[in-house]
């Protein structure tokens, strides 16, 4: 009997939803020998039924930039995020970039706008919580689950669940026992809070952020990686339970809805940290008004004669006059040939112990980036090998170090991008991608001007 | 807060800064959403008063045209950013009166420093004799006895000429403070550095 009316209407489509899962840090190469080791039986099964794939990073690799670029799906000089900590280059003042220094609009904005209802918990950048149509949970940064939340009626609810907003560092540092269990109880708290939003509440894109993968690296990559007895059970027993929750994820979801997983960067172990304005000074680019310059006053320690500094990870910037406070350096022939001076010797430069080089490209700005917010970003960003932690302190007095509470670091081209039912062709693409990608499975129109494609 | 109007007005012999920091500070105040418009003496010499040249009597007579244009925005609530040599202590006095709300801007920069950066060009011309009236060659400058602001191109930023300008416009309740984007408090925001600090991306 053919279809009344009523009964088309009443069988109308289902809109396509998304369920996302942010896997920070997680190695793509990793992910895949848990895979193949058998250690990870779901994410194996989901693999045969999508697409898992390896995916660039952004430059830097560090995951405010890279989430910013994923939710917004421009480049930093658009978004205006590079980094975990910037600076007012005319009062050098630091500051921390918040939600409130993205100059473009995000994912969760857009399907607002379009009418779906958005669930975005713990993703990076995301404090302060922005106006969605729906729920949003700010990031690790944010001060306090309180303040995190949109609509702030919501973080009773988070409370009732036990939810942290991040695990406590400083404890994880104190030993690699305490470091487990803190990530594990974050873990708890995260994917219990999940399943409380997959099954309780209206969405049609449900994201949440696993910062814990990313923390559990930082403090034991290289007990891992060395299969030290005391420790590697514990981190692949930890990802026993991403695999469990994945897993359980997929089962949860009907067929009008698709599930993606996706991390911003990969991890390798520290084999020395660099301290880049150490450097600086060793060269006669940078140089303090105290040694050791006082903390409180940050930048302010900078003499006038210096003509470069470094901000974490790896950013050089050149203090151009005009644009940098007390700054020297002649824009145009002066600038250039200084920059191309510091490129060629970071590229030079060698590790004092194993006498191999440190700095794999010396990237100018404008290599990386293009937009209205290019003077903000560093003049210079040095890319290092595998192996090989740049940072950003002030001052120390040492070239390199290798310590042992923090063990892990991030690397560029071993992040991932899961896409459940899909097959997706192309073999080189980046976090610039996702977001044209989920605006494609959700069938919202892109805004303007997006800098990558959809890779459906 | 209701928009005052004002008229900013840069004076400052040629190539001292007057219409870059103008247009820096246009910026600025639209980012805090005020009305504003710009009277620039390179533009106005094109149309409005383009029938007039550089003696003393036409400099004053441009002056005058321009001040009626301002004082009209002024009391319409608009920030007028106005630039122009107006070498003349009397006729920048005559602006004041008649604008009522008014913030004088001195933009200085030792000759020495204008001739040598002689961003177009005009002072060698001037010095080789091919321009008559040129402020500062042979005509003269009469500097402001006490402007509300002085900003020197030779020694300062243009962030910090900017800052020194919005600080007395502040002051004055032409211009309502920068919202504080700062996300975090004080103490917030040291936990949070520390807890970046503790992760190693600091």
């Amino acid at each position: 009997m053919a279809m009344g009316f009523l009964d088309k209407l009443r069988s109308k489509k289902q809109a396509h939803r998304v369920v996302f899962i942010g896997l920070d840090g997680t190695p793509y190469t990793f992910f895949k020998r848990l895979i193949d080791e058998g250690r990870a039986p779901n994410a194996a099964r989901l693999a045969e039924q999508g697409s898992l794939l390896r995916m660039e990073s952004t430059w830097p690799w560090v995951s405010s930039v890279a989430w910013s670029t994923m939710m917004t799906g421009v480049n930093p000089a658009r978004h205006n995020i590079f980094g975990f900590i910037d600076r007012d280059p005319a009062t050098y003042k630091q500051f921390i970039p918040t939600s409130r220094n993205m100059q473009a609009k995000t994912l969760w904005e857009v399907l607002s706008d379009a009418g779906k209802r958005v669930i975005v918990v713990n993703v990076p950048v995301t404090y302060p919580p922005r106006q969605v149509n729906g729920i949003l949970v700010g990031g690790f940064l944010s001060p306090s689950l309180e303040k995190a939340v949109y609509p702030p009626a919501y973080a009773s609810t988070l409370q009732s669940l036990g939810y942290i907003v991040d695990a406590d560092p400083w404890k994880a540092r104190e030993s690699k026992d305490l470091a487990i269990q803190e990530v594990n109880a974050a873990l708890d708290a995260r994917i219990r809070t999940l399943y409380y939003l997959l099954e309780r509440e209206e969405w049609d894109y449900l994201h949440v952020h696993i910062m814990e993968t990313d923390r559990l690296h930082h403090f034991l990559w290289q007990q891992m990686e060395e299969q030290d007895p005391a420790y590697a059970p514990a981190f692949y027993d930890f990802y026993r339970r991403i695999d469990d929750m994945l897993g359980r994820v997929a089962d949860k979801l009907d067929g009008d809805t698709t599930l993606l997983w996706m991390s911003d960067h990969g991890f390798c172990t520290i084999r020395r940290e660099v301290y880049v304005n150490r450097w600086l000074m060793d060269n006669g680019w940078l140089r303090l008004r105290n040694v050791p310059p006082d903390r409180k006053k940050g930048l302010d320690e900078i003499d006038p004669s210096s003509v470069a500094y470094s901000l974490d990870p790896g950013r050089v910037v050149i203090r151009v006059r005009g644009r940098e406070k007390e700054g020297s350096v002649a824009p145009g022939a002066e600038y250039e040939a200084l920059r191309d001076e510091i490129a060629a010797a970071a590229l030079e430069l060698r590790d004092p112990d194993s006498g191999e080089a440190i700095f794999r490209h010396a990237f100018k700005r404008e290599e990386l980036y293009h937009g209205p917010y290019l003077e903000q970003a560093a003049d210079l960003i040095l890319a290092p090998y595998d192996g090989y932690d740049p940072k950003g302190a002030l001052y120390k007095e040492t070239l390199t170090f290798k310590g042992n509470e923090l063990v892990g670091m991030h690397t560029h081209d071993d992040a991932m991008l899961y896409v459940q039912g899909r097959t997706i062709p192309q073999t080189r693409f980046s976090v610039l991608n996702v977001m044209p990608t989920l605006l494609n499975l959700l069938e919202v129109a892109p805004p303007d001007q997006l800098d990558g494609h959809s890779l459906l | 807060m209701e928009q005052k109007g004002v008229t900013i007005w840069f004076t400052g012999m040629s190539g001292a800064g007057k219409t870059a920091l103008a247009i820096r500070l246009e910026k600025e105040l639209r980012n805090r959403s005020l009305r504003v418009e710009r009277l620039d003496g390179d533009i106005v010499r094109q149309g409005l008063t383009r029938d007039l040249g550089f003696s003393k009597e036409d400099r004053d007579m441009n002056i005058e045209r321009v001040t009626f244009v301002a004082k009209l925005l002024t009391r319409n609530g608009v920030a007028v950013l106005a630039s122009f040599i107006s070498p003349y202590r009397a006729a920048r006095a005559k602006v004041r009166e008649e604008t009522r709300n008014f913030v004088e801007v001195f933009c200085y920069a030792p000759l020495e420093t204008l001739v040598e950066r002689d961003v177009k060009g005009l002072y060698k011309k001037a010095l080789a004799g091919e321009i008559e009236n040129f402020t500062g060659v042979s005509d003269p400058y009469e500097e402001p006895e006490k402007p509300e602001v002085t900003i020197d191109s030779s020694t300062e930023t243009i962030e910090q000429s900017l800052a020194k300008i919005l600080a007395k416009l502040e002051e004055l309740g032409y211009v309502p403070p920068a919202e504080d984007d700062s996300a975090y408090t004080e103490d917030e925001e040291a936990e949070i550095e520390a807890r970046l600090a503790a992760l190693g991306y600091l």
